[in-house]
């Protein structure tokens, strides 16, 4: 079989889009020596809206501009669409676009249904009159959705992370495979890498463990920084004293040094990241009780279910996660004991919450300090609430813009801190497919085989850029009203 | 660069002006049709509430409009000269050297890590390109000018030194630098005390005839325009309604929106059975929901269905004065002199027993010299000293005084929310100043209640309002379960006259008077037998006060309520209250029946006070009297008699009692309490502030 060119039947379209990439960048550039050199003037319509021109001239270097991107983006749309269609005639982006036919159908419907009801979502569908914001959303969700269909489902990836093919070692992109048998994908559609093994399946599949972890471990860091961030900057005084200095000597240790220390197998052995971990997770049930409490303690019925309820399925989450028959903490007995984290993982998972929470503390703390001086807390505090039930529902729920966003920005840090983790062999294990140990692999022949390292960089560099566009975005809205 | 050439004629002169601001969505029209013309050495007010358009007005004058704005019709003409035609060059000659502008907010005017002398000597030395030397010697001069002790000193402090008044005055300083023809002051007073408001206002006066410049005076409050300026224009949703100099504007209105303010400001002189308060009903259109034809149609007492809802309306002169125009279609037609509407005069509830007293309570702060390891010496503010009063059933006490003189340290000691450092606070038969709230009973709680400020930050923003209320339903133990709870709810929401829907709405969706509605729903929530309101009218535009302040007094007579009204505003004092109790520096200095203490004897501070009030009433003639100086500050105050520092009459007490000695608390006839040592002779002989002048 002859191996996939990187277009296949789609090459008439290199011209054009070759064409209209130049003609796009030429536009921002003479745009940029327009707007220096010529004043611009805004005029009224009739219509009610605004209109700038500057003698014509940079109008119109404004609308030829936005032809040529509407243009590039009509082009890349061509590519995917012609190439779901075409399949591995499409070449290796053909192929690529027919395996992410699930991702794309999600996509389409998510956004279909987003764009018709955004009026009755709230911030999430003001998201959706942001550009920037749409754009990151879809990069986000596209690699939400990998990670569902190829984690879940076992769809997009065409072969095990694992499973080496004999003279596959560091084939370039669109190589066939030797003696394919029928039902198994026939190419390597990014090539392989030094253990030849499929670089295209390992960075799809490396998609899932980041998209589990990073918010997950945002998540919890949040709990842990809301929980003690909001008294912290609510009673002020000695508490937030001894809690910013707390925080202050987290942020101070340098980072890597802690994650070196977390994964040796002396500290492993003496449990400490379990003792962590047991005492970062009881966080969240913290948070759940406290809320809910404050709310319904004058209704203690009431109270008393909501909080059997939460508290019952949390204990019970919390209890089989801590508890581990390999290690120090064994507080339930084997047999109901069905869940365990793997040791590496939850060093890793570890290590982020603790890095990351005294950042949210802070800036928890700081929101807090600022609302506390509101009348709404004042008349809170005159009806006789309790402390908790200012802090969580009066004070945190007017946090919670800022708090979107950091949340966002913070996923893309966590997912960074990942690829370092994994990238220097921390925590996760050497042969999983997580983008950053294989960044690493790949790094080793990267000046005669770049194909291997580059598409998980990629992976991991578009991740990151469409949760802080989303960030943005959401910013840009929340900031809108 | 020099000035523009000498120029005969008026100052300013807007001729049908039109700003409109443009969003995504539409165009929104903040100024319509506007026109005014400012003489030489003339002030002209511009009067409005507040989304009228007036700031725009200002704005528009210094083309400074931002991204957004547009003039859309008419001229600007500064001296015969169009401001549009104008290159950016000419205008930045022109602003702050021909037309400066005095900001409400002093301390954002200002930049804070410049000191005040260069910031001053900078604006001579950009326009006129002089030299330091001379540009320092014009910020002696000009800080001379604007009365602020020490001069030299105050050229070599920074901003945050120095108190509010003193910063608004640098700020005038600065816009008089460069002797500028214009002035435009945008409500420039606001943020200051009444005290030190009145003070501001006699400067600006005074500088602007000796300076000979032509003011703008922007303000919502009629009062202060009849002070400062010789003509105004009211404004109305956008547009100009009346023009004309203040003697016919105050005494002959001839546009119903005027009148209808007028009619909605309580006045010190008058009696409020005669003269009731009329709110004006209905809310404030919003920029692209003004109705066709007159924007104040909707809501006005003289509205003909056929005629006033259609077409354009134009400035009409009104006959017998030259420059006196009204935009009303009617108002030939409309009896101007007949009397206000006999209101349905309520029969108030007969004071009852007494619910609270305060005896002797104070309240000192220590406030520890190093903050990060305590220790060191520490310093003791003292916010309340001896505050002794009684407070009956169906009884409305207002509290009266300035920033700083412990009346809301009073109210947190009171809620509980911090306990006395000795004294007495007596709720019915229970002592409750040593209990803090968290150990009060849910019963204690619910009757002492409060209405806070600003409307805009009482209600938590992401809760909707019916949950609001619930919430407290739910803390004061009301109803059994959720249901009766609703229903409650629904039932206060009647009270405060608000529809029900608004159960479901969120506080960003209501207006300011309809969240302070709100407020004072959740404060009646476990029919409270003491509110305290901290001044709950003075963040509403004038025409909603007066609406808010009825419905307190309407729930007040019929739940038998005792309303703490803590205010700096007198008018509405004189309105409402049955008694007065003036605070100074954490001491009260005057308390009696409402009628004891605007009359003479005064406290010489109540006197000062009174006379600071602004009153937008021609016939009104006022003694004037201006207190030097600021409110000193608590943690360091003068020695003997607090107000010593500012009182005219301190040269008439012997042996400088005064500065050696704390006055006694002194009972006059009819329990009418002063704490001053003026004695009985100079007190009798003492003149009313407020008279209305002979026919």
């Amino acid at each position: 079989m002859d191996p996939l060119t990187w277009t296949g039947n789609l090459s008439f379209l290199n011209l054009p889009l070759l064409f209209v990439t130049g003609l796009f960048v030429l536009l921002v550039a003479a745009q940029i020596v327009i707007w220096l050199i010529s004043a611009v003037t805004n005029t009224p319509n009739a219509d009610g809206t605004i209109s700038s021109s500057g003698g014509g001239l940079s109008g119109m270097a404004a609308r030829a501009t936005l032809w040529a991107f509407y243009a590039l983006v009509a082009l890349v749309v061509a590519y995917v669409v012609l190439g779901a269609l075409l399949g591995q005639s499409g070449g290796i982006l053909g192929a690529m676009s027919q395996q992410f036919l699930p991702v794309w159908i999600a996509l389409i419907v998510t956004y279909a249904l987003s764009i018709r009801f955004k009026r009755k979502l709230g911030l999430y569908g003001k998201l959706f009159d942001s550009t920037v914001g749409m754009i990151g959303f879809g990069i986000v969700m596209f690699w939400t959705y990998t990670a569902v269909f190829s984690g879940v489902f076992d769809m997009i990836a065409t072969h095990e992370p694992l499973s080496q093919v004999s003279g596959m070692k560091n084939k370039i992109p669109g190589t066939p495979l030797r003696g394919a048998e029928e039902g198994e994908f026939a190419f390597y559609l990014l090539g392989g890498d030094n253990l030849a093994r499929d670089v295209f399946s390992r960075m799809v599949l490396g998609s899932g463990i980041v998209m589990v972890i990073a918010p997950l471990a945002t998540l919890f860091a949040f709990m842990v920084g809301i929980t003690l961030g909001l008294p912290s900057g609510y009673y002020g005084g000695k508490v937030d004293t001894i809690l910013s200095f707390l925080a202050n000597l987290i942020l101070a240790f340098p980072v890597i040094l802690l994650f070196y220390l977390l994964v040796t197998p002396e500290i492993i052995e003496s449990g400490i990241p379990n003792y962590m971990a047991a005492f970062l997770f009881v966080f969240p049930l913290i948070f759940v009780g406290v809320l809910v409490n404050s709310r319904f303690h004058t209704q203690p019925q009431k109270n008393l279910l909501y909080l059997v309820i939460s508290l019952g399925v949390l204990g019970i989450g919390y209890l089989t996660v801590i508890s581990d028959q390999s290690t120090v903490i064994r507080v339930l007995p084997a047999s109901l004991d069905r869940f365990d984290i793997e040791p590496g993982i939850l060093v890793v998972f570890v290590s982020v919450v603790f890095v990351n929470s005294p950042t949210v503390f802070r800036i928890v703390r700081g929101l807090a300090m600022d609302i506390k001086t509101r009348d709404y807390v004042a008349a809170a505090q005159t009806r006789g609430e309790g402390p908790w039930y200012i802090m969580l529902w009066e004070i945190l729920p007017n946090a919670r813009g800022p708090l979107i966003v950091d949340f966002c920005l913070r996923i893309g840090y966590t997912t960074i801190l990942l690829g370092t983790l994994g990238f220097f062999g921390l925590g996760l294990s050497p042969e999983s497919p997580n983008w950053g140990a294989t960044i690493n692999d790949g790094r080793k022949l990267l000046s005669i085989y770049p194909h291997p390292a580059l598409p998980p960089a990629l992976a991991l560099l578009s991740l990151v850029l469409g949760l802080n566009l989303l960030a943005d975005g959401l910013r840009e809205e929340s900031l809108r009203d | 660069m020099s000035k523009l050439g000498e120029y005969e004629g008026p100052v300013l002169e807007i001729d049908k002006l039109s700003i409109s601001f443009f969003t995504r969505l539409r165009e929104i029209p903040a100024v319509m049709d506007f026109s005014v013309a400012v003489q030489p050495g003339e002030a002209v007010g511009l009067v409005g509430e507040s989304g009228c358009g007036k700031s725009t007005v200002a704005l528009g004058v210094m083309q400074d409009l931002g991204v957004n704005g547009r003039v859309v019709g008419g001229t600007i003409k500064f001296k015969g000269r169009d401001l549009a035609k104008m290159s950016k060059e000419e205008l930045r000659d022109i602003r702050g050297n021909e037309i400066a502008m005095i900001y409400q907010e002093p301390m954002a005017s200002l930049n804070p890590a410049m000191k005040i002398g260069k910031q001053l000597m900078e604006v001579p030395m950009i326009h006129e390109g002089i030299s330091s030397d001379e540009a320092y010697k014009r910020a002696l001069e000009v800080v001379t000018d604007v009365k602020l002790p020490d001069p030299k000193r105050m050229l070599d402090s920074f901003p945050h030194q120095l108190s509010g008044g003193q910063q608004q005055r640098i700020v005038i300083a600065l816009a008089l630098m460069s002797k500028p023809s214009l002035l435009i002051l945008d409500e420039p007073t606001t943020a200051l005390d009444v005290t030190v408001e009145a003070a501001v206002v006699e400067l600006v006066r005074d500088l602007g005839k000796k300076y000979g410049t032509s003011m703008l005076f922007i303000s919502h409050n009629l009062g202060l325009i009849l002070e400062t300026c010789d003509r105004l224009c009211v404004m109305y949703s956008g547009e100009a309604v009346e023009r004309g100099s203040i003697e016919d504007v105050f005494d002959q209105m001839r546009h119903p929106y005027t009148q209808a303010l007028f009619r909605s400001i309580p006045l010190p002189s008058a009696d409020k059975n005669a003269r009731p308060l009329v709110a004006i009903p209905g809310n404030f259109p919003l920029p692209h929901e003004r109705p066709a034809g007159c924007n104040f149609g909707p809501r006005c007492d003289y509205y003909m269905e056929g005629r006033c809802d259609q077409g354009y309306i134009p400035m009409d002169t009104v006959e017998g004065s030259e420059r006196h125009v009204s935009r009303c279609l009617r108002f030939t037609e409309i009896d101007w002199d007949a009397p206000i509407a006999a209101a349905i005069t309520q029969e108030k509830a007969p004071i009852g027993k007494v619910v609270l007293k305060m005896d002797h309570l104070k309240k000192y702060y220590e406030v520890a010299a190093n903050a990060l390891f305590g220790g060191g010496e520490k310093r003791v503010v003292k916010a309340n000293e001896t505050l002794s009063f009684e407070a009956r059933e169906s009884e409305t006490l207002a509290i009266v005084g300035e920033s700083g003189c412990g009346k809301s340290t009073f109210a947190k000691v009171l809620m509980g929310l911090e306990t006395a450092t000795d004294g007495k606070i007596f709720l019915g038969d229970e002592e409750i100043q040593d209990v803090p709230i968290e150990n009060r009973s849910t019963e204690t709680i619910s009757s002492v209640q409060m209405v806070f400020q600003n409307p805009f930050d009482t209600l938590n923003p992401s809760m909707t309002v019916g949950r609001q209320i619930i919430r407290a339903l739910e803390i004061f133990g009301v109803g059994a379960n959720d249901v009766e709870r609703k229903q409650r709810m629904l039932k206060l929401l009647d009270l405060v006259k608000l529809p029900r829907a608004f159960a479901d709405r969120m506080p960003r969706q209501l207006s300011g008077g309809q969240k302070q509605r709100v407020g004072i729903a959740r404060a009646f929530a476990g029919d409270a037998r003491i509110v305290v309101a901290d001044e709950p009218v003075s963040a509403l535009d004038v025409s909603v006060q007066a609406a808010v302040t009825d419905l307190l007094m309407e729930i007040q007579r019929e739940n038998k309520t005792t309303l703490l009204f803590i205010s700096h505003d007198l008018s509405i004092v004189r309105y409402l209250s049955d008694r007065v109790m003036v605070m100074y520096l954490g001491h009260v200095v005057e308390l009696g029946t409402t009628d004891q203490v605007f009359a003479p004897p005064y406290h010489p501070y109540t006197e000062a006070l009174l006379s600071a009030v602004p009153i937008a009433d021609t016939s009104i003639v006022k003694k004037h009297i201006v207190l030097d100086g600021d409110i000193p500050s608590a943690m360091n105050p003068p020695p003997g008699c607090p107000f010593q520092t500012r009182c005219r009459w301190k040269d008439r007490v012997p042996g400088g009692l005064c500065e050696t000695q704390m006055p006694p608390v002194r009972t006059l006839a009819g329990k009418h309490q002063l704490k001053c040592h003026l004695s009985d002779e100079e007190l009798a002989a003492m003149e009313p502030v407020i008279q209305i002048a002979a026919e």
